[in-house]
């Protein structure tokens, strides 16, 4: 009797139904496969569920150099990655993680974001948190987009996928990539952004921009994880709110666009056709 | 970064190279930071302890036994246990406190749970995932899309989508069981 797919095993561990009937029927006799998808399963959960507190967060920078004298060795760092910049691995190596279940935007972006910043933990936390889980991180938009009509799925619809790139203004935020997807499901539009971008000082934060480049919603704060999911605030004309707009957000209590844009970019028309208007 | 250069990191110590605590360091200083924050919950205590399990495992780096296991969990087990000693350090201050004010009972913080540690663990490894397949994997973790979504998305094959998942799984799973506490 062979043991279940390991591909399909890893499947089934993260909820999707895969596999024949012939396979539910090996599982439901081997021991092996029952434990191994076990296994699987934990792993999941862990991830799953991971407090946004216990995402990794680099240690301050000015760290290191204590360390060094204590122990008696040299301060000198291999690649300076220390400095500010993504704290673990080689240079390009993201210093945080993803590790952070969704970010939901209430329905109205301007209502919540004063009770977004008031989370749970004090203020110092907070930011310590996101300073370092800022380390890595990235949205952009503008760059290539790509729609695709996808069939429809057990819950959501991608609409749209689109890459999110730098502004040429701004060549110190050059080689920060992102992407951001688009999805529908029965009663709400979300999206999906993904973010790949250096340490720094602060937190990154996503918004809606108007066409007169003034106007901004925000959809909230992408540093508590390089992924962040946000409802579309109900009632929104895309077709206004057409660009999506990365930050770099000081911890100074401003609930203002900092206008450090880090990436930027479109909506594609294709996403803006039949729900041009944000369902509530 | 991957799972080659981590026992590169574990040799460099174990043959006493020179820039090996910088190594170390760059490679496991968000882990020990970020397990001793979530355990502390104050940023200077978080840093006092990762100080002090750097310069521990720097100065016992000859009772590192590569044989016996990873640096990382051996890296973990100092950091818990430094974070043990601080929260007797705090409850022994806040019993002075209340002798001297009288005052209302303290509660005596906890060490950080297992699971705690082994999410910390979790989310380590992933940030070490090429990016392509971390991005697969927090896809996976963290929006509904079933795997074939995801490969309509990323514009990637299905079964490359497939192969992230599994060996993206495989490796957190060696992970946790190498490092983890609870898992």
């Amino acid at each position: 009797m062979s043991h279940i797919d390991p591909d399909i095993l890893a499947l089934r561990a993260l909820g999707e139904t895969a596999g024949t009937a012939a396979d539910a029927e090996h599982a439901a006799s081997c021991a092996r496969c029952r434990a191994e998808l076990a296994r699987l399963t934990e792993v999941v959960r862990l991830a799953r569920d991971t407090d946004p507190r216990e995402t990794l967060q680099a240690p301050p920078p000015q760290l290191w150099d204590r360390i060094a004298a204590a122990a008696g060795v040299s301060p000198a760092l291999h690649n300076g990655s220390l400095n500010g910049a993504a704290p673990a691995g080689n240079s390009a190596a993201p210093s945080t993680l993803p590790i952070q279940k969704e970010q939901v935007a209430p329905e109205d972006s301007r209502e919540s974001r004063p009770s977004r910043r008031r989370l749970a933990w004090p203020r110092g936390r907070l930011a310590s948190a996101m300073a370092g889980l800022a380390a890595g991180v990235i949205i952009g938009i503008g760059g290539g987009v790509a729609v695709s009509q996808l069939s429809p799925a057990p819950s959501a619809r991608v609409v749209a996928r689109i890459e999110l790139s730098p502004l040429p203004q701004f060549p110190q935020w050059q080689g920060t990539t992102g992407t951001a997807v688009m999805r529908s499901t029965a009663s709400q539009q979300e999206i999906v952004i993904t973010l790949r971008a250096p340490a720094r000082p602060g937190f990154y934060e996503a918004w809606l921009l108007a066409r007169d480049g003034v106007s901004m919603i925000s959809l909230g704060d992408l540093s508590a994880a390089h992924t962040g999911t946000f409802t579309m605030p109900a009632g929104v004309d895309l077709r206004n709110y057409s660009r999506i707009d990365i930050s770099l957000q000081p911890f100074d209590g401003s609930t203002q666009h900092s206008k450090a844009s880090v990436v930027r970019g479109s909506l594609p028309a294709a996403a803006l056709g039949a729900g041009a208007t944000s369902r509530g | 970064m991957n799972r080659s250069s981590d026992e590169d990191v574990a040799a460099a110590l174990s043959g006493g190279q020179p820039d090996a605590l910088a190594l170390v360091y760059e490679r496991f200083g968000p882990l020990v930071y970020s397990i001793a924050l979530r355990a502390l919950g104050i940023r200077s205590d978080a840093e006092d302890v990762t100080q002090q399990v750097f310069v521990s495992a720097w100065r016992s780096r000859d009772r590192f036994d590569r044989g016996r296991g990873t640096l990382g969990g051996w890296l973990v087990t100092i950091t818990r246990n430094k974070v043990a000693d601080a929260l007797r350090d705090r409850q022994r201050d806040s019993r002075v406190l209340l002798r001297v004010t009288g005052g209302a009972s303290v509660t005596a913080p906890e060490a950080p749970a297992d699971r705690v540690v082994d999410r910390i663990v979790l989310a380590d490894e992933l940030a070490q995932l090429p990016e392509a397949q971390r991005l697969v994997m927090v896809l996976s973790f963290y929006s509904d899309l079933t795997h074939e979504q995801i490969a309509r998305v990323l514009g990637l094959p299905l079964g490359t989508v497939k192969s992230h998942i599994r060996r993206g799984l495989q490796r957190l799973r060696s992970r946790l069981e190498a490092d983890g506490v609870a898992y």
